[in-house]
């Protein structure tokens, strides 16, 4: 495959990862929120597949690898031992500001992101490269993360913005840091892991003690 | 000269004789899926004849627009089939009369027809099949503008015959993700514009529920006839824009052979019936979205685009 | 090799904690890694002091004069908490309560590991990782009285820190390739300041913020830090001592490091930053003292204020600016401890964390109205504690760099934090008891841990021993260039 044409299949894999993180925003469904991340991650690794092929580098192979393992199958899988089905299977979530309005703000910070990573591509000289597509994407992808944090009034909406966010900042870095030592590629997708299982026993913990898991409903705690 | 009128007639007639058939193979389609034996695929054409030979009953309270509507549904799709890609790749004789956008309000035009007709019966459940029919339409035509938008952006042009080319040459364009996108979000539009699950169920038979059906539920006989015709003929003609304008012109006759062009016709149908397999996939794997939900259904169709548009222009 | 063992015995500890043994067995063990690691951390100060930066694994583990600095309030907390843990815990768990002590003291360990990780480790990636580590370690601390609030407190901790981690990971992934475009190597702090010249200022300004936003958020920066006093009232007052006094330390520790390579380049103007978001800081907190209903948030929000300070000094710029950094960073360490200690025995004789009914402290307790008059006094920054010393050379070197508005502006909210602190401590201490109020008898070990976090809050006052002087002095001359 020549250099084009792996760019432009890099680009579309980018375009479908914005897309699925459109689609955790957008989704009413916990588990409908999950599959979405499945499929997000599932994209990351693919954009880290085609990377190493364009850099032809073991390493984001290895990267890739990781990914696939721990994104798509072990989170999940984890999740929904530590909350449990009662929480996972929830159908309708609760949100501060409704779909459609999230959606038209997820347009912004999609833009806003665009905006922040131009100045850099063009002063790096890396225009025209991969990073044209990840870096932009990552950074739209970690600010919609961090939107579905603050809007999301239940725990596993919330747990999954969080690891949206981790997936942006992941799928940026594929192209800006593709050489980082493997230890420390190793020990963050094992602190991914950590957030999913520390989260997921909290959110159980909430569960057994309060008898919900809709986060935003906890105001005790507060000034005055 | 001569070729290109005959051609054109030709789309015509295609359109004329073959909508009905794509409704009747996805009606029986759909009833596989569901384990039922269905109707045959030829249904669609014994309920036209039917209905063409049975007296009209019109209402004495009605105006001449309900009489004049079934003609406007009818004759539409048939002005959008001349301007548009239906069997060649290049422009046949009438194509000069309107781009892309002028088939979108023609198409537009019967839909307002069909809309006020159903509010001029003075039947309750018309207004209400009518007011819904607008709210998808509302909602629906930001995501139409965006989509037509970036691919003329892309394709530095409005005009259906250029636009179709931009995509696959080289071919590595059609794995662009803008045209990816557009093309998602396009197949959502087509889902809303035609009543298809998710946003309407078009086999159900439930007056309270309906979004599409319950605007031709006065007509009967001739009108009801043309009207059933006129929906099928804009169903074909919205698969025709989006398989041969957006998604590529694969199977369109390139020159200007008799033989050349009589081939696109089954070539034509196959990549309809491919994409009505999928459409039948996926309506059978979804269920139909409440009323207030088509706002986030088509929300994400604009997402979608513009998502295509961002991709394109950054 | 002392640096291997400092990160190995922690871990050791957590692992040991968890043996099924006699109940005092956890905590002895804790005590004793912990004492360990206070060793090895003042033999490593002493060698740094002595030969600059020690490296134990090339590009991966090393010490500076910053690191160790902070390495060694890590360690003195770790061991004074471990302490204090011992009378602490036991009154606050279960019927399960051996086990749950065990867990308790298995996570303290990994916390203290996850602390002490982030100042060894020199590989920024992996310093990222730690900084992680030590939200996700300390959760479970957090929520440990797993009450509706504790719950609400750890949830709302582990969300915005883990927030922010992304933005830090973006803003360091960025920072990765800018020094990667300058020709570094090795993603170590070290490479880093070596080329921080051909560094390309428009993407360093952008990791910076992201940088600053994301770990920002775990010093407790308003407006990020709402989960600060929340965190650090819920959790067990030991922990609370450990999560106050030097886990925001250990977090601003990596802000810090960054500031010779940011210094490079003036257009990012990270100095105006700094004391933008340090006077955010101060001022908030200083209006949030005021309404204070509960003297754990009290403590609270007086690191949120004292944070603010340290990164005005940074903003400041300049050896003196500093120098009182660095001592801030010190003073606030020891001292917010002992107030916490004295918080955490306040709650054990009053039951209640209300300021409001608690009255007389002084005559209910001596030892803990005392601790608590002590600490109050030198957390509010009274001479002649630490922190009166840290905070006049701030504002001494800010007026002799000719900085007026924001010296002002600083010495405002420092006086309202002040007299707001003061003004609660006074009705906590003094006056009289409520009648229902016994005299109850501490636990030892608390009474040994208030003693030994009391000794240097009063000593350094008066007196830094010299070469503790000559660490603070290679410490902030380590944040110029």
């Amino acid at each position: 495959m020549t250099i084009s044409s792996l760019t432009q299949l890099n680009a579309l894999t980018g375009g479908l990862f914005l897309l699925s993180t459109f689609g955790i925003i957008a989704m009413r469904q916990v588990l409908g929120c999950l599959k979405m991340f499945i499929l997000q991650s599932v994209f990351l690794a693919i954009s880290a597949l085609l990377l190493g092929y364009l850099h032809l580098s073991i390493h984001l192979f290895a990267v890739a690898a990781i990914t696939l393992m721990v994104k798509p199958v072990l989170i999940p899988y984890l999740l929904r031992q530590t909350v449990g089905s009662e929480v996972t299977a929830r159908r309708e979530i609760s949100q501060l500001i409704n779909i459609p309005t999230s959606l038209l703000i997820a347009v912004g910070l999609t833009i806003l992101s665009y905006f922040v990573a131009k100045p850099l591509l063009s002063v790096s000289g890396a225009a025209g490269t991969v990073t044209d597509v990840n870096l932009p994407i990552g950074i739209a992808c970690l600010l919609l993360g961090a939107y579905t944090v603050t809007v999301r009034r239940e725990a596993m909406p919330q747990i999954i913005g969080i690891l949206t966010m981790e997936n942006g900042a992941f799928f940026a870095g594929i192209s800006i840091a593709p050489d980082l030592p493997l230890i420390a590629e190793l020990s963050a997708a094992f602190d991914v892991l950590v957030i999913a299982l520390v989260m997921g026993i909290l959110t159980r913990k909430i569960h057994e003690r309060i008898g919900s898991t809709t986060v935003s409903d906890l105001k005790t705690l507060k000034e005055v | 000269m001569i070729s290109k009128i005959f051609f054109n007639l030709l789309q015509v007639i295609v359109v004329m004789a073959f909508s009905p058939l794509v409704k009747g193979i996805l009606s029986r389609l759909e009833a596989m899926v569901q384990s039922k034996r269905g109707p045959g695929i030829l249904q669609p054409y014994r309920d036209i004849w039917k209905l063409l030979h049975k007296e009209e009953v019109v209402s004495e309270q009605t105006s001449w627009i309900f009489r004049f509507t079934p003609y406007v549904v009818f004759v539409t799709p048939i002005f959008v089939t001349l301007l548009i890609p239906v069997l060649t790749n290049y422009p046949l004789f009438f194509a000069f009369m309107g781009d892309m956008l002028g088939g979108g309000f023609i198409l537009a035009l019967g839909g307002f027809f069909a809309t006020i007709a159903a509010i001029d019966t003075g039947n309750p459940y018309g207004p209400m099949g009518a007011s819904r029919t607008r709210m998808v339409g509302f909602l629906a035509e930001p995501v139409f503008m965006i989509v037509f938008f970036t691919v003329s952006f892309v394709a530095g042009s409005t005009i259906p015959y250029i636009v179709q080319e931009a995509w696959v040459t080289p071919l590595s364009n059609f794995f662009e993700p803008s045209h990816v996108l557009v093309m998602l979000a396009f197949f959502m539009l087509i889902i809303a514009e035609a009543g298809r699950l998710p946003v309407d169920n078009p086999s159900g038979h439930f007056e309270l529920a309906m979004i599409d059906e319950s605007k031709t539920l006065e007509y009967s006989g001739r009108g009801a006839a043309l009207m059933k015709w006129g929906s099928a003929m804009k169903f074909f003609v919205l698969l025709c824009i989006f398989l041969n304008v957006l998604v590529s012109p694969w199977g369109l006759a390139r020159g200007e052979g008799l033989l050349e062009v009589f081939i696109a016709v089954p070539l034509v149908l196959i990549k309809i019936f491919v994409f009505i397999l999928f459409l039948v996939i996926i309506e059978s794997s979804i269920a139909k979205l409440r009323l207030f939900r088509i706002p986030e259904f088509l929300g994400a169709a604009f997402i979608t685009s513009i998502a295509a548009m961002i991709m394109y222009f950054f | 090799m002392g640096l291997l063992f400092i990160l190995v015995i922690p871990l050791a500890a957590a692992a040991f904690s968890l043996v099924h043994a006699d109940r005092r067995f956890a905590p002895a063990i804790t005590i004793a890694g912990a004492l360990a690691v206070l060793i090895l951390a003042l033999k490593t100060a002493f060698m740094v002091i002595k030969t600059g930066e020690i490296v134990a694994i090339a590009d991966w583990v090393s010490c500076n004069s910053l690191s160790a600095l902070i390495l060694l309030l890590v360690a003195f907390v770790a061991l004074t908490s471990a302490v204090f843990s011992w009378g602490y815990i036991e009154g606050h768990t279960g019927s399960d309560r051996v086990k749950k002590m065990q867990r308790y003291y298995s996570r303290f360990n990994l916390f203290v590991f996850s602390m002490l990780a982030v100042v060894l480790f020199s590989q920024l990636a992996l310093v990222w990782v730690a900084v992680e580590l030590t939200t996700l370690m300390s959760v479970f601390l957090v929520s440990f009285e797993n009450t509706r609030q504790a719950l609400e407190a750890a949830w709302k901790y582990v969300v915005l820190t883990c927030m922010g981690a992304a933005f830090a990971l973006i803003g360091i992934l960025l920072l990765y390739w800018a020094m990667k475009s300058a020709g570094g190597k090795t993603f170590t702090w070290e490479e880093l300041t070596t080329v921080s010249q051909g560094i390309n200022p428009g993407i360093l300004k952008t990791a910076f913020i992201f940088i600053l936003v994301g770990f920002g958020t775990k010093v407790g920066l308003v407006p990020m830090h709402t989960w600060l006093p929340d965190a650090h009232s819920q959790a067990p007052s030991p922990v609370c001592a450990l999560l106050s006094g030097v886990e925001t330390t250990t977090i601003l520790y990596v802000i810090l490091r960054l500031l010779p390579v940011l210094e490079v380049s003036p257009s990012i103007h990270s100095g105006e930053w700094f004391l933008v978001s340090g006077l955010v800081s101060v001022g908030a907190a200083a209006f949030l003292l005021i309404q204070v209903k509960d003297y754990k948030r009290l403590f609270a929000f007086s690191t949120v204020e004292h944070m603010g300070i340290i990164m005005v000094a940074v903003g400041l710029g300049g050896p003196a600016a500093h120098l009182g950094a660095t001592y801030q960073i010190l003073s606030h360490s020891i001292t917010k401890s002992l107030c916490f200690f004295a918080a955490g025995s306040t709650l054990l004789i009053a039951g209640t964390r209300e300021i409001s009914s608690v009255r007389g402290l002084i005559r209910t307790s001596p030892i803990a109205g005392g601790a608590f008059l002590i600490g109050g006094l030198a957390i509010a920054g009274a001479p002649p504690f630490a922190v009166f010393l840290s905070e006049f050379s701030i504002l001494r070197a800010g007026i002799a760099g000719g900085h007026y508005i924001a010296i002002t502006l600083l010495g405002i909210f420092i006086l309202m934090a002040f007299a707001a602190v003061m003004f609660h401590v006074n009705r906590m201490v003094f006056g009289m008891p409520p009648e229902d109020a016994v005299r109850t008898v501490l636990p030892k070990t608390v009474v040994i841990s208030l003693t030994m976090a009391l000794v240097p809050v009063i000593v350094l006052g008066l007196y830094i021993p010299d070469s503790l002087y000559e660490l603070l002095r290679l410490a902030a001359a380590s944040l110029g260039r």
